[in-house]
């Protein structure tokens, strides 16, 4: 059966329209995805609420894009009439990364731009209150970016029950002890790739 | 006025102690983690832990127990140990759930300790995860004969030992700005 995009087709000529530079697809049913310019995701954004009627924003999602030197915000906003997300992409530098803040647009947007600052280090300008949020006093880079080491952080900062340093899968050692052996389809769970 | 009592007075002044402090167990209504869930039920009439002479406190100052319900990111240990330290004499603390132990399923986190004694004593632990409110009652009826014996002292080691614990307190918390409890 063929699926008929004709909201989802309509929006995306409007955007074409508007935003000639925009890459746009239509991933699946009632999804628009936009490929933007840094520096047009504020006038995509006022049109798709002012003209368009995408007045709810749903979240800010980012995504470290290490090996391309780059960040990448995804915003993601819907419309309540026809339940269509729109989601615009658009990539930072990673070094520097900075975007103008969307405060005036949506206020909850700030509990979302302070979680990015903090966990991915982007820059919301304007923003204000860009504290300390959910980790107290944080030195270093950024937890959540990709070239920070979790595992060697955490060995290094907290303490280890002796005996747990590498912490080894339970079942493996139970079942050395025991002489068991461990069900076919457990094993996929069983067996840890740790260096 | 100074009061002398001779070793065999001071024996039963003790036991009567110990029999009053272990059948009042006050617990502080705070928890961190996931474990605070299995508080309200321990409570309620289902398992009522009020018959062992388990009740909740609403302050720090009127509280016996704190119980550590759960994992403890930098940012809680904190406010835990501001809390603990206004405590009152006697004082007991309970680790709860396998977080508190080993770091349980957050072993790799790079926000949550892995190790509670390390930055308060505690007197009792209970494993589990989560430990079910039969677990619970049986860790508090543990605490109740470590305190009949004696040994519930861990108030004592934190203060004879607080050199070593404010060392690995801000080992990890870089900013502290608490302010020194005079028990």
């Amino acid at each position: 059966m063929e699926v008929k995009l004709q909201v989802e087709n309509e929006i995306l000529d409007k955007i074409k329209h508007t935003f000639h530079s925009a890459e746009v697809s239509i991933p699946r049913k009632q999804r628009v995805e936009v490929k933007l310019r840094n520096d047009l995701i504020h006038p995509f954004l006022a049109y798709l609420k002012d003209t368009l009627g995408f007045k709810h924003l749903s979240h800010i999602s980012t995504v470290d894009w290490l090996e391309e030197k780059e960040i990448e915000l995804v915003y993601i906003v819907m419309n309540y009439d026809n339940l269509v997300e729109v989601i615009a992409k658009i990539r930072l530098d990673r070094e520097k990364p900075e975007i103008p803040t969307l405060r005036e647009f949506w206020p909850q947007v700030e509990t979302y731009e302070r979680e990015i600052h903090e966990m991915y280090g982007v820059n919301f300008l304007g923003h204000g209150n860009l504290t300390d949020f959910i980790l107290e006093d944080w030195e270093g880079i950024p937890p959540m970016r990709r070239d920070f080491d979790t595992v060697k952080y955490a060995k290094e900062t907290y303490f280890n029950r002796p005996g747990r340093e590498d912490a080894q899968d339970v079942r493996t050692t139970i079942t050395k002890k025991s002489g068991e052996e461990i069900p076919e389809l457990a094993k996929v769970y069983s067996v840890r790739h740790l260096e | 006025m100074e009061v002398s009592y001779d070793k065999e007075s001071r024996k039963i002044v003790q036991a009567i102690e110990r029999f009053a402090r272990k059948h009042s167990l006050w617990v502080l209504a705070y928890g961190t983690g996931c474990g605070a869930i299995e508080v309200p039920p321990t409570m309620t009439s289902r398992y009522d832990a009020e018959r062992f002479g388990i009740r909740g406190a609403a302050t720090p100052r009127q509280a016996d127990v704190l119980l550590i319900t759960g994992y403890l990111s930098v940012k809680t240990l904190k406010r835990v140990i501001r809390t603990y330290e206004q405590m009152q004499d006697p004082k007991y603390v309970i680790g709860f759930g396998s977080c508190t132990i080993n770091g349980g399923m957050y072993w790799d986190s790079y926000n949550t300790i892995k190790l509670l004694d390390m930055y308060i004593p505690v007197d009792v632990y209970i494993n589990g995860c989560m430990p079910r409110p039969e677990a619970v009652i049986s860790g508090f009826i543990e605490l109740q004969k470590v305190i009949a014996e004696g040994k519930a002292e861990g108030a004592r080691k934190y203060k004879e030992n607080l050199d070593w614990y404010r060392a690995n307190q801000q080992k990890i918390i870089h900013n502290w700005n608490m302010p020194d409890y005079n028990w």
